[in-house]
């Protein structure tokens, strides 16, 4: 019996992916619903390829995303770029915010989390700095609603979530991905094995900021009118990692699976009985941990069903 | 000879696209059963205390109309009843928006209002210019929104931040206080009226000697008030959330620091909080912004004056009311005219309806007055003074002269 290739269901579930999102609008009319669902799939996901393959848990994660949304909006605003070009630039500068803390790697498990959850705040507090007003909107904010464009957006922001599953993909079926792997269980025999621990853990860092900051740059274009608490509020990180965990990181689909039905539930208590909210999400957090504290993706995995 | 034809094909296709329209026209006009009001609340978070408060001025305020028998309908000469959606954001942004979509894309609400303040305002303004809603802005009064023409928001309770200053401004340079102090929260709110009480002062050749901005989320103003008291001002203005003055007047009581006069804004606004909170010592001799109920408008043409909302509240909540729930029966009242008004059920002529009120109508905040921005320029605040009476505080209206009470007590007396 032959092998079915590699890239087979990798490839069907970027299909579904695409298929459920471009479908969705025309059976769901509020729009930003889903693309609310899609930045926290695309942010899950770029979580899990830096926390999923190297054990690296950024608290601060929220700070890529800020970055790239007010690169985005500020290309947008002093520059004749198109926005498209602007959320592109918005991941590169992510990047390079990736690359200043790179250094941040010298420590590791709570120091690195905290230490980035420091760095978030930090970007956060120039950004909303009223000596940067002229430049930044400083405590009053950004208005980039001239470009305003929810379908443009939202397209964008589907666009992002395929390269950040597509990238979970290559770092699972890969051998860059099982360098990080086997970096991520030790260390010190991985780099005895030939594996370049400090380049493939830097990759995995960029990607993740990239990723982070190329949803910052689309969700800022479809917000438009925004405070800087708005794109740096730790809610974004903190949602980002329990919809990970939920679903299951060092796994491509378990992230996404974690993120669209957390945040359906969330949603949807958010509609249906405000009153009860934190009461129902607290009790479902503190379900998840007791009985399920690898993720959705390991009642699959139990079962030796491929979760990719 | 083909021209004959071709101008009978266009008249044709001319009739028929006016009678299609005329149709359409005929059936958005049909009178819904209920006027369906969507808003946001906060049950949680920054603005949990505001946002509530508000969201019970609107509710007491459709129960009055629902009472006798809905609101008043010009485009279908007729009262309908007003039904509120209400969802929770928990003070995010983020949720925020997805709920003013759902708002409009869902429940297709007839009429979009904002929930409290600017920051929870902000995400609603694109959704609503989108949808060619008129979006309803009780309380959000962030400079940045209006700045430039728009059919489609208008700030309705609360006057535009950037003049809010202005009368304080006034009356620290009429009382040649030379050393002023600034501290404010980093955010459009409170940022905002410090850029104009600065610009206000350096009119009147007063230079700041302190100037600071701190984070929205501080709640420790120790150290801060010790590095103020360093500059030695006179006077000490602290701009922030009613969650800042709390932590500020801790502060300063736990210092025992004093200075000749004190400013901070909710003790206009939510006195019985403040006062529960940081005890009625910490606060006597304050200056605020006293803020409707607790300043009185006597002469309305739009609703009931200041003493009567306040006694029908009081009666039928058993507590009194307080800055936010007038904001949202204001608010509502501010609507029922609107509907009352505007001569077709469409969102550009409740915007036009807006308009026309505008400068002509006074109700229980003071006169509404908006531009084409939609900012609310009327409903301007003076300067009070919470002063020891008995074993709590009265409100002393001290500046403008025309709309003083009594005399500023200044320097204020050590407690």
């Amino acid at each position: 019996m032959r092998k079915p290739p590699a890239w087979r269901g990798p490839g069907l579930v970027l299909v579904a992916l695409a298929a459920i999102f471009a479908v969705a609008p025309r059976l769901y009319s509020n729009e930003s619903v889903l693309f609310t669902m899609m930045t926290f799939m695309a942010l899950a996901q770029g979580l899990n390829l830096l926390y999923g393959f190297t054990g690296y848990l950024p608290f601060g994660y929220v700070g890529f995303f800020g970055t790239g949304a007010y690169a985005t909006s500020l290309l947008v605003t002093f520059t004749s770029l198109p926005v498209i070009a602007a959320v592109l630039l918005g991941g590169l500068a992510a990047v390079v915010v990736g690359l200043i803390l790179g250094p941040l790697f010298r420590l590791s498990g709570p120091y690195f989390s905290i230490a980035n959850l420091a760095a978030s705040q930090i970007i956060y507090n120039v950004v909303a700095n009223e000596a940067l007003k002229p430049i930044t909107g400083g405590p009053y904010g950004i208005k980039i609603e001239h470009v305003y464009a929810p379908t443009a957006s939202y397209v964008t922001m589907l666009a992002i979530l395929l390269a950040a599953t597509a990238l979970a993909a290559y770092f699972r079926r890969s051998r860059f991905g099982l360098g990080l792997r086997a970096m991520h269980q030790d260390p010190i025999s991985a780099s005895l094995a030939g594996v370049d621990i400090v380049r493939e853990r830097l990759i995995a860092w960029l990607a993740s900021a990239a990723i982070a900051g190329l949803a910052g740059g689309a969700y800022a274009w479809n917000l438009s009118v925004f405070y800087p608490e708005a794109v740096f509020t730790l809610q974004i990180s903190v949602f980002a990692i329990v919809f990970a965990l939920f679903g299951g990181v060092g796994t491509v689909i378990g992230p996404l699976l974690g993120a669209a039905l957390l945040y359906a539930f969330y949603a949807g208590i958010g509609v249906s009985a405000p009153q009860y909210f934190e009461l129902l999400y607290g009790l479902l957090i503190v379900l998840l941990v007791l009985f399920l504290p690898n993720g959705l993706a390991s009642l699959l995995t139990r079962r030796n069903v491929d979760v990719l | 000879m083909r021209r004959p034809f071709q101008r009978a094909w266009t008249a044709c296709a001319a009739g028929l696209l006016a009678s299609g329209l005329a149709l359409s026209a005929a059936a958005a006009q049909t009178a819904p059963s209920e006027i369906k009001i969507g808003t946001l609340y906060a049950s949680s978070g920054a603005f949990a205390v505001p946002s509530q408060s508000q969201l019970q001025g609107l509710k007491y305020w459709a129960a009055g109309v629902n009472r006798s028998g809905g609101v008043f309908v010009k485009a279908f000469d007729k009262k309908i009843p007003v039904k509120i959606v209400a969802y929770d954001d928990q003070s995010s942004t983020a949720t925020a928006t997805t709920l003013y979509s759902q708002l409009v894309t869902q429940d297709h609400v007839n009429i979009l209002m904002a929930d409290f303040g600017s920051v929870l305002t902000s995400v609603a303004i694109p959704i609503a210019a989108e949808h060619h809603m008129l979006l309803i802005d009780p309380t959000g009064s962030g400079a940045n929104f209006f700045t430039r023409k728009t059919n489609y928001l208008a700030d309705i309770s609360i006057p535009t931040s950037a003049v809010w200053p202005r009368v304080l401004g006034d009356f620290i340079l009429a009382h040649k206080i030379k050393r002023v102090a600034i501290i404010y929260d980093s955010n459009d709110f409170d940022a905002s009226q410090a850029t104009t009480l600065k610009a206000t002062l350096e009119k009147g050749g007063v230079k700041p000697v302190y100037d600071h901005g701190v984070p929205t989320s501080e709640s420790n103003y120790t150290v801060l008030i010790h590095t103020i008291a360093a500059s030695h001002p006179d006077a000490v203005v602290e701009f922030g959330y009613a969650l800042n003055d709390i932590a500020f007047f801790h502060a300063l009581s736990g210092s025992g620091l004093h200075f000749k006069m004190t400013f901070s804004i909710f003790p206009g606004q939510l006195l019985a909080l403040l006062e529960k909170n940081v005890g009625t010592k910490a606060l006597a001799y304050t200056f605020t912004y006293p803020v409707p109920p607790l300043v009185v408008y006597d002469k309305t043409n739009l609703g009931p004056n200041t003493g009567t909302f306040v006694k029908a509240w009081t009666a039928a909540t058993k507590s009194a009311p307080n800055a936010l729930d007038t904001a949202g029966f204001n608010t509502g009242l501010i609507m029922q005219h609107m509907l009352g008004t505007a001569p077709t059920f469409t969102q550009l002529a409740f915007h036009q309806a807006l308009i026309d009120m505008s400068g002509k109508t006074t109700t229980l905040l003071g006169e509404f007055k908006i531009n084409e921005n939609g900012a609310q320029l009327g409903e301007q605040l003076p300067v009070a003074q919470v002063v020891p009476e008995g074993k709590g505080l009265k409100f002393v209206i001290v500046y403008p002269p025309n709309k003083a009470t009594g005399k500023a007590i200044y320097p204020a007396p050590r407690n």
